[in-house]
């Protein structure tokens, strides 16, 4: 059979099976916020093309789909910002054009060089960022109690609390609460650790991701959420402007979301064109109002398109503050990364 | 072709069906539970340190929450749906057993997904529940009810009540009636012939429904991650966290094992008086 | 007294059974963005806003497409195979039956992550296909079992009355056994249809981007309480009732119940 028939052949059959289509669409594994029709539909119908989103609820489930599927599966990925080097690292990403991307639009405090490029190469571009702090129902709590964790913490909240089910910006809120560097975790830490989310766990009512936890807040099951920031209370800011967040006196964890294309992707040219749409001052600002969770854009430009509501439930104005106060999310390595998931579970389980 | 032959003829498709996407994969996975993690690559080999760690507290509390939960649900189903099944066959007229049968399995055609969330709506701080409760001034503050091992638990027994009911209603019907009849003739009042008659003769049947809520309970993700609010983490549970957030495919094929186990050792326990092939 | 006690029980057992569903259906009208008391007034856009939403109509169409082809498959082989062990003399029947049976015994989790580790072994990608080889997986024993329990004598007698008068075995199966065994393949197909409907775990973990309805519910449901999953699980649930209803005047024609 020559090469020509085999590819008809195979071209014929992939096009008798449903959900298979031959050319041109995009796969891309992302967190929610992406699967917003009103993000992606405006890139679909202006290339004309089929973005396939596939959610995950963190790196570890991102990277397990990865190992699941075959080279050249996924176009896309979105990942945090702070394990974009375990991507690199494992030569999943290809390099970005630089001089295609509005890199000097970003805010420079997210820009994270450190993470998202490797000898002079990027592979990565912050897309989005926000705070995992503390979100709580105004009307329910004291907000002077919300400056301090360990206010927080105590009986008077007891059976108020739920906790994001998310391990790393949590134990880095531990972290930080403890007086610790999140960037200089290691396993030395684990067990002051431990001891602070069973403080925490014991309180709580509920652990939840990004949506449960959403709508914890908003009926009543919990009055505080741990972990919560803008990404949880911005959309429901319109109907229920009692929700909201602050950051306490001793810091919270800053997270930020990178946007990147596979080394084995089939459509390179147009996965480029996905992530530069994506960072477009349009798509920066549908993305950062996306249904899913609110979030900062990472391109300053954004604001220009953002409305003043907008900006003002994003507090954009406070940034400057916000970002001072932060410190990131812990990157452990895999040994770590195992313990700490260890802790997690363990604590899920008390 | 010999009528040997033309039997397996008939028999291959299915057999091989069942072997090369059910038997095959099973071993597959038993081999995967004893190979490794290094990093992130896959060492095969024969390596028991996946089964060693039901030692860890968070892996033994898992078999712990998932055994103490399904021989609750289990137990408190088969109480909730004997008197019910006995109702609908003794009490209700037999005119009307088909509709009040048909009633009592109706939550049925929801979807399995949707069902466990219709008790969220039930069971939450705003829920019907607490509503009703707070309306009629019998409590003070919303009742903590969601989120917990009792929602989990609420949510099994009604879907399992509904199942034994079924069960145990097909059993009833069976026995003949002139058997109750020759008791009390026999001067047995109600609740002997219930105890040395009617129970006898439906325990079969009520021990194979057990087994069977036993078997569908214990496997179960959906209605503990959807109502339990990981207060908790059941055994099912405790394998999808392997493999959604680590891929960490021997410790989840081991624990499948180990769940697979479970179920063994409740057939062996109850071998005695199961009618599988009744069901 | 028992008797008052007896239709007391009856009646806290049906609120206990039906307040969910209660709660579901009534909420799913709910002119408001919790659906949860108090009800503020009937309103039909949750109805319309699922109705339009693209992903869930897609879902509910694989679905259809995974329940029915699967079902048929399980259906056709597990006649095969039931004929087959019913009529022909095999050594190790036992046996055979034991395997083709076996899948019931174990929790569908494990059916699903066997499939799993085996697909992303070969590298074959996940779609509605491997979703669908899940559920034939898990109904095949059902629909043999059913099969075979109702291959009786009296088939036989048919069957063998045929071949005396020259069918083949071809023939015999096409014009005899099928016909006479119509109400318990119509039985055992819709049982399959209703179990992969449902089924929730293996569609999970083998489907990408294609996924089925209960798979979509489920991504919807992490979004926690929406009168949105209400209409679609009343929805599903006004389906369901309708096709039971027809099924049973399929199976039970000229008898009222």
């Amino acid at each position: 059979m020559s090469v020509t028939d085999r590819a008809l052949l195979s071209t014929a059959l992939l096009a008798a099976l449903p959900g298979i289509a031959p050319a041109q669409e995009l796969n891309a594994l992302v967190w929610c916020d992406h699967t917003d029709p009103a993000l992606v539909e405006p890139f679909e119908e202006a290339h004309g093309v089929t973005v396939n989103l596939r959610e995950y609820e963190g790196t570890g489930a991102a990277l397990a789909m990865l190992e699941q599927s075959q080279p050249g599966d996924w176009d896309v990925l979105v990942i945090d910002s702070i394990d974009v080097p375990r991507v690199v690292d494992a030569g999943l990403m290809a390099e970005l054009p630089a001089d295609q991307l509005p890199l000097g639009d970003l805010f420079p405090e997210v820009v994270m060089a450190d993470s998202t490029t490797r000898d002079g190469r990027i592979y990565a571009v912050t897309e989005k960022f926000g705070y995992n702090t503390v979100s709580f129902n105004s009307d329910a709590v004291d907000p002077a109690d919300m400056q301090d964790m360990s206010k927080i913490l105590s009986d008077k909240y007891a059976g108020r609390v739920a906790i994001y089910d998310y391990y790393l910006p949590v134990m880095g809120l531990a972290a930080v609460n403890l007086g610790l560097n999140t960037a200089d975790l290691t396993e030395a830490d684990l067990p002051a650790l431990r001891d602070e989310l069973l403080r925490m766990k014991s309180l709580a009512s509920s652990v939840g991701e990004v949506t449960a936890s959403q709508t914890a807040l908003a009926t009543g099951e919990a009055d505080i959420v741990i972990g919560g920031g803008e990404w949880l209370t911005a959309g429901l800011a319109g109907e229920q402007p009692e929700l909201t967040w602050t950051i306490p006196d001793k810091g919270a964890v800053r997270w930020a979301q990178s946007i990147g294309v596979l080394a084995d992707s089939q459509n390179k040219d147009l996965a480029t064109e996905f992530v530069k749409y994506i960072l477009s001052p349009e798509g920066q600002a549908r993305l950062a109002t996306s249904s899913c969770y609110w979030g900062m854009p990472a391109n300053r430009k954004a604001g220009d398109i953002l409305t003043g509501e907008q900006k003002a439930t994003l507090r954009w104005d406070e940034q400057d503050d916000y970002l001072a106060r932060a410190q990131l999310y812990p990157a452990p390595d895999a040994d770590l990364d195992a313990r700490m998931q260890d802790v997690w579970l363990e604590m899920l389980q008390q | 072709m010999s009528d040997t032959g033309r039997g397996w003829g008939f028999v291959a498709p299915a057999l091989l069906w069942t072997v090369g996407l059910f038997v095959v994969p099973f071993a597959v996975m038993a081999a995967m539970s004893l190979a490794r993690l290094e990093g992130r690559d896959l060492v095969w080999g024969v390596d028991w340190g996946n089964y060693a760690q039901l030692a860890k507290p968070q892996i033994a509390r898992a078999v712990l929450v998932s055994l103490e939960i399904t021989l609750t649900v289990t137990a408190v189903s088969v109480l909730l749906a004997y008197p019910l099944a006995a109702i609908i066959a003794f009490r209700v007229p037999p005119r009307w057993q088909r509709l009040a049968l048909l009633l009592a399995v109706l939550p049925f055609w929801t979807s399995y997904v949707v069902r466990s969330y219709s008790w969220l709506l039930v069971l939450s701080k705003q829920g019907v529940v607490n509503q009703a409760l707070l309306g009629l001034g019998l409590v003070a503050e919303p009742l903590t009810l969601a989120n917990t091992r009792f929602a989990t638990v609420t949510g099994f027994v009604h879907f399992f009540t509904m199942l034994l009911t079924l069960t145990i209603y097909a059993n009833l019907m069976q026995l003949p009636r002139n058997y109750a009849r020759a008791a009390q003739d026999l001067g047995a009042n109600g609740w002997q012939t219930f105890r040395h008659v009617i129970l006898p003769l439906t325990l079969p049947g009520v021990v194979t429904g057990a087994f069977l809520t036993f078997v569908l309970c214990i496997g179960d993700y959906v209605t503990p991650q959807i109502l339990g609010g990981n207060n908790e983490l059941s055994l099912p549970q405790v394998i999808m966290v392997q493999l959604g957030r680590r891929a960490d495919f021997p410790l989840a094929s081991a624990l499948s094992i180990v769940l697979m186990g479970l179920v063994m050792l409740a057939y062996l326990l109850c071998a005695r008086w199961l009618r599988l092939d009744r069901v | 007294m028992t008797r008052l006690l007896a239709w007391l029980y009856l009646l806290l057992a049906y609120g206990f059974i039906l307040l969910p569903v209660g709660a579901l259906v009534l909420f799913s009208f709910q002119d408001g963005r919790l659906p949860v008391p108090p009800f503020q007034g009937v309103s039909l856009r949750w109805y319309a806003d699922v109705l339009g939403d693209r992903d869930l109509m897609a879902a509910l169409l694989n679905s259809a497409l995974v329940a029915s082809g699967s079902s048929a498959v399980a259906c056709a082989l597990g006649f095969l195979a039931a004929y087959g062990l019913a009529r022909h003399v095999l050594p190790g029947a036992a046996l055979l039956r034991a395997i083709l049976v076996l899948p019931l015994a174990v929790s569908t989790l494990i059916v699903g992550l066997g499939l799993l580790i085996v697909a992303s072994r070969l590298g074959v990608g996940l779609s509605l296909w491997t979703a669908g080889m899940g559920h034939v997986v898990i109904n095949l024993p059902l629909c043999f079992a059913i099969l075979y329990a109702s291959m009786g004598d009296q088939q036989r007698n048919a069957e063998r009355a045929a071949r005396d008068l020259g069918a083949s075995e071809g023939q015999v199966i096409r014009l005899v056994t099928v016909p006479m065994l119509r109400p318990a393949l119509v039985a055992a197909f819709f049982l399959s249809v209703t179990l992969s409907w449902d089924e929730f775990i293996v569609s999970f973990l083998l489907t990408r981007f294609d996924v089925t309805l209960p798979v979509e519910i489920w991504s919807m449901l992490r979004s926690g309480l929406s009168p949105r999953l209400n209409a679609i699980g009343s929805l599903v649930f006004l389906v369901s009732i309708a096709v039971v209803a027809a099924v049973e005047l399929v199976l039970r024609p000229g008898r009222r119940p």
